[in-house]
């Protein structure tokens, strides 16, 4: 029975380093939109990106140091990704900054749903709630409405 | 010039990423997770009770609104949305928590109409708290459930400021 409890922790742990892993590519991929999202913004509105790319290094490399801790081997950024539609204004950036949150907010939320932890939850709800609070910010610069969401990243 | 799309099949691209993230999370917003058994969606009588806990936080929440617009029609208006998500929350909520019925709630003292605002933000912060502490003691969907409510109402707080 020991041996049962020790498997499962371990296929627990292995489900919680795969959903970190994931959330780690999606703040790979917001890191790397932010750069586009400033490009398109006026040079006043650029400080808002700068911060939230910041906040989404931040939460990338704690989930590195997090994975590394377990010998886990962290995914890694690419050199560009696919855009979904052309950012050829601020509109268009801020609405590409919409859709890097809200992956950014599914990602952890799956972490929530597969950690094995409090400490990892921790950094999940942290991660989460902060990519909503910025999403909300960019869905008003977008023109999107309702610019809340009851149930952000589900 | 540089392509804008991944160079090759390693990794995740974006569109790639999100597309996992729905087919895990369509699961996840149906209630199920990848075995039955798993010991992150066994329920502790200790979390069982926490979460009927966390009902009654939203209902004081949605009886909030409903006091706040009371006391300022303008802000009634303005928060109907908010309003509306509550409302929401509380349903997915109540969803989780076998054996929560609905209860009549009081948030408390109503607020002033000048007041009206910074106490409906105060309760919405209150909510977010609450909700964020008992995600971290639960787990599985449950956690989710509760890490997600909570930072929709992180987001409503922004907005009411």
């Amino acid at each position: 029975m020991a041996d049962d409890g020790a498997d499962e922790g371990a296929q627990d742990l292995a489900a919680e380093n795969a959903a970190l892993g994931l959330a780690l590519a999606a703040a790979h991929a917001a890191v790397w939109g932010y750069g586009v999202v400033g490009a398109a913004l006026e040079p006043a509105a650029r400080g808002t990106a700068g911060s939230a790319e910041a906040a989404q290094r931040d939460v990338r490399d704690r989930a590195t140091a997090l994975l590394a801790e377990r010998s886990v081997e962290p995914p890694r950024a690419q050199g560009a990704y696919a855009l979904p539609f052309p950012v050829l204004s601020p509109v268009d950036a801020a609405a590409l900054a919409v859709v890097l949150e809200d992956g950014v907010s599914a990602a952890w939320v799956r972490v929530l749903d597969q950690a094995a932890g409090a400490g990892t939850r921790e950094l999940a709800l942290g991660a989460l709630s902060g990519a909503e609070v910025r999403a909300v910010g960019w869905r008003a610069a977008a023109g999107q409405t309702p610019v809340t969401r009851a149930l952000p990243g589900l | 010039m540089s392509s804008l799309r991944a160079p090759g099949p390693r990794g995740f691209s974006r569109r790639t990423l999100l597309a996992a993230s729905t087919a895990g999370l369509a699961l996840l917003a149906a209630g199920c997770t990848s075995a039955p058994t798993d010991q992150r969606e066994r329920v502790t009588g200790e979390q069982a009770d926490q979460l009927l806990g966390q009902v009654g936080v939203q209902e004081t929440l949605v009886a909030a609104y409903t006091a706040a617009g009371a006391a300022d029609p303008v802000l009634a208006g303005e928060v109907a949305e908010l309003a509306v998500q509550a409302g929401e929350q509380l349903t997915r909520l109540r969803a989780a928590a076998p054996g929560a019925t609905p209860a009549a709630v009081s948030p408390g003292t109503p607020p002033s109409p000048g007041e009206a605002r910074s106490w409906l933000r105060a309760q919405v912060a209150t909510a977010a708290t609450s909700h964020a502490t008992a995600c971290v003691r639960q787990s599985g969907a449950r956690a989710a459930l509760l890490g997600s409510i909570s930072a929709g109402l992180r987001g409503q707080d922004g907005r009411l400021a």
